[in-house]
């Protein structure tokens, strides 16, 4: 599912660089990305993703180099095989729940927003518990809610791979731990892989892989 | 593109109070030249209408604009009088039909008119209610006297004292109101129709009093070969009635009397420019055609508009940049959404649309706003126009 080999990444402004000389992820594993704050964990994720493009290796993300594709083809790449779930959930205030899950389909023309589109939204709020607060603003929700939203999001498209930068970060631990179990929950229901960054290791038992991203060579900004 | 139009719309809507604000700052901006446009087109017109219809006037050297302004929209310049004889002189020519106008008086704010029933002919002034002037002391109102007065026939209007603390001065004078008129949307519906020797009254030219003939001892100071002279206890009449109208006079020449202007009906065009070439080297009067004088003040007023349009792309040009600002910063605000678009894989090609949308939408309905009070100003801006800014011309 991912695979990284001698990548080497550093910011066009400098001060910070990461080096992955190997990394392995097979398909359908759940992984949590772990190290102090500024180790790489989020560059990590967007090396994955195809947000950022390594400077040296190669990155293949669910059968896709995806370091050889243009900018426009990363972006439709990401939105058709990857979702994303963020720490500080980054829903619209101008849309409704429902909307808000269909956020991506809006976004791009290689994904449809039809019946099925929505019905894949219906279900998924209801197996998150959020159907009774699909017409509600997120400004109405709780954090808790809000997450769930999120993670419909993320869902959404049935992507092959959920990226999560810290979504429990913001929650209180009752809370987390419910996020994770719907996530995970999903991603089994839907045969997705999940690397999920976080610094709570506590949590890191009730993941099949664990990444160090300190462990790699890279220079702190 | 849909979605795009989407988005926007319902960004727009949740954000609508700043919305509505950019809305009608970009509409006022857009519909303010035409609107100006329209205004000035229905001024000029109104002002070039009247003065067509009016073939030439006849008046007292000095400013022909002042002339013009005084007789056509009466409002009071402050004009050097002519008399009734310069009148008469014009009628005697038997080139045209001489209409006397004796302006600058009111009568409760309204201008009061003095002058024959010819003016009523001549202006195509038809009553609505009652019916014209008869005798000294009655007076005909304009649509617009009548409805802020609610005035009608058979109610009464005071002219105003030309000056409040004068205890020897001119008192008012009551005036019957005999008559309203139609509306014609111009100056005549703002004006007391009376006729000249009424008006002559009410400037303290003409008066009634009690009859010294029969007056009692007490009024009468001397009484002398045929003349008597009175005290202060003489009645003076402020009203004039069927019973007392024989005892309204006049003293002197009454071909001496004044008169603000003459309006000149020539017979025929050659009988106009032979009337202004009798006067075009007259010393101490002028007869002009009040069309060429407004042709001058249309001039100034597109002039003056010129300077106004550029004032307003000015200040158009500001609201254009403060709308440009206004849009950066929010896209500055919303750049955790744009962040989120891009993470998510939203194209760039649609980012852009999305933000080209809200623009769209909002500059769309500003435009359409626009072209509506553009619409407003073309079928029913003249109506309007002639009620509210040339009511006062």
């Amino acid at each position: 599912m991912i695979e990284l080999r001698d990548v080497r990444f550093e910011y066009t402004r400098g001060g910070f660089s990461l080096r992955v000389p190997d990394l392995e992820i097979s398909p359908g594993t759940r992984a949590a990305a772990i190290g102090p704050s500024g180790s790489g964990k989020t560059t990590l994720l967007n090396l994955i993703s195809g947000i950022e493009r390594p400077e040296a290796g190669q990155i293949e993300t669910a059968g896709m180099r995806v370091d050889k594709l243009s900018q426009a083809a990363r972006r439709s790449f990401r939105i058709t095989n990857i979702g994303f779930v963020f720490q500080d959930f980054l829903l619209l205030d101008y849309l409704d729940v429902l909307q808000n899950i269909l956020y991506p389909y809006r976004l791009h023309h290689d994904l449809r927003l039809d019946d099925a589109a929505h019905a894949r939204a219906q279900r998924l709020a209801a197996d998150l518990g959020i159907d009774r607060l699909l017409k509600r603003r997120p400004d109405e929700l709780s954090q808790g809610e809000r997450q769930r939203v999120a993670i419909a999001r993320a869902l959404v498209t049935a992507p092959t791979l959920v990226l999560a930068d810290e979504p429990t970060g913001n929650l209180d631990p009752a809370t987390k731990q419910h996020a994770l179990d719907l996530l995970f929950e999903q991603c089994n229901a839907l045969s997705m892989t999940l690397l999920m960054v976080t610094h709570d290791h506590g949590l890191l038992d009730r993941f099949d892989q664990v990444v160090d991203v300190s462990a790699f060579e890279g220079s702190p900004p | 593109m849909k979605d795009s139009l989407y988005l926007a719309w319902r960004y727009l809507r949740h954000h609508r109070a700043k919305t509505l604000l950019l809305v009608l700052s970009l509409s006022v901006f857009l519909g303010l030249p035409l609107v100006m446009r329209a205004m000035s087109a229905v001024i000029q017109q109104s002002l070039m209408a009247r003065a067509e219809s009016t073939p030439l006037l006849l008046g007292k050297k000095g400013s022909s604009l002042d002339l013009v302004v005084e007789a056509l929209y009466f409002q009071a310049k402050g004009i050097e009088a002519l008399t009734a004889a310069d009148a008469d002189e014009v009628d005697d020519t038997g080139l045209a039909q001489a209409i006397p106008m004796r302006t600058g008086l009111l009568a409760q704010q309204f201008p009061v008119v003095g002058t024959s029933l010819d003016y009523f002919g001549f202006r195509g002034l038809q009553t609505a209610n009652g019916r014209t002037l008869a005798t000294l002391g009655e007076c005909v109102i304009g649509a617009d006297v009548a409805a802020t007065l609610g005035l009608k026939p058979g109610d009464a209007i005071l002219t105003s004292p030309s000056s409040l603390f004068d205890l020897a001065g001119v008192y008012p004078l009551r005036l019957q109101v005999v008559g309203t008129l139609h509306p014609s949307y111009g100056p005549d519906d703002r004006a007391v129709f009376v006729d000249v020797k009424t008006a002559w009254v009410a400037e303290g030219l003409g008066h009634g009093h009690q009859d010294l003939a029969t007056a009692s001892g007490d009024v009468l100071l001397k009484r002398k070969d045929g003349t008597a002279t009175a005290n202060a206890k003489l009645v003076q009449y402020n009203k004039i009635t069927d019973e007392n109208a024989d005892n309204f006079h006049f003293h002197g020449d009454p071909a001496s009397y004044p008169l603000s202007s003459v309006i000149v009906v020539p017979n025929d065009d050659k009988a106009g420019v032979l009337l202004r070439g009798r006067f075009v080297n007259d010393p101490a009067r002028q007869m002009l055609r009040p069309a060429q004088v407004v042709e001058g003040l249309n001039a100034q007023i597109f002039r003056f508009e010129r300077v106004l349009q550029i004032i307003v792309w000015t200040v158009g040009l500001a609201t254009a940049l403060m709308f440009v600002l206004v849009m950066v910063l929010s896209w500055r605000l919303r750049a955790d959404e744009l962040r989120t678009m891009t993470r998510l894989g939203c194209s760039r090609w649609k980012a852009v649309q999305i933000m080209g949308a809200e623009v769209s939408l909002m500059v769309g309905t500003s435009v359409a706003l626009a072209a509506f009070l553009g619409f407003v100003m073309a079928h029913y801006g003249e109506t309007w126009l002639q009620n509210l800014v040339l009511r006062g011309s």
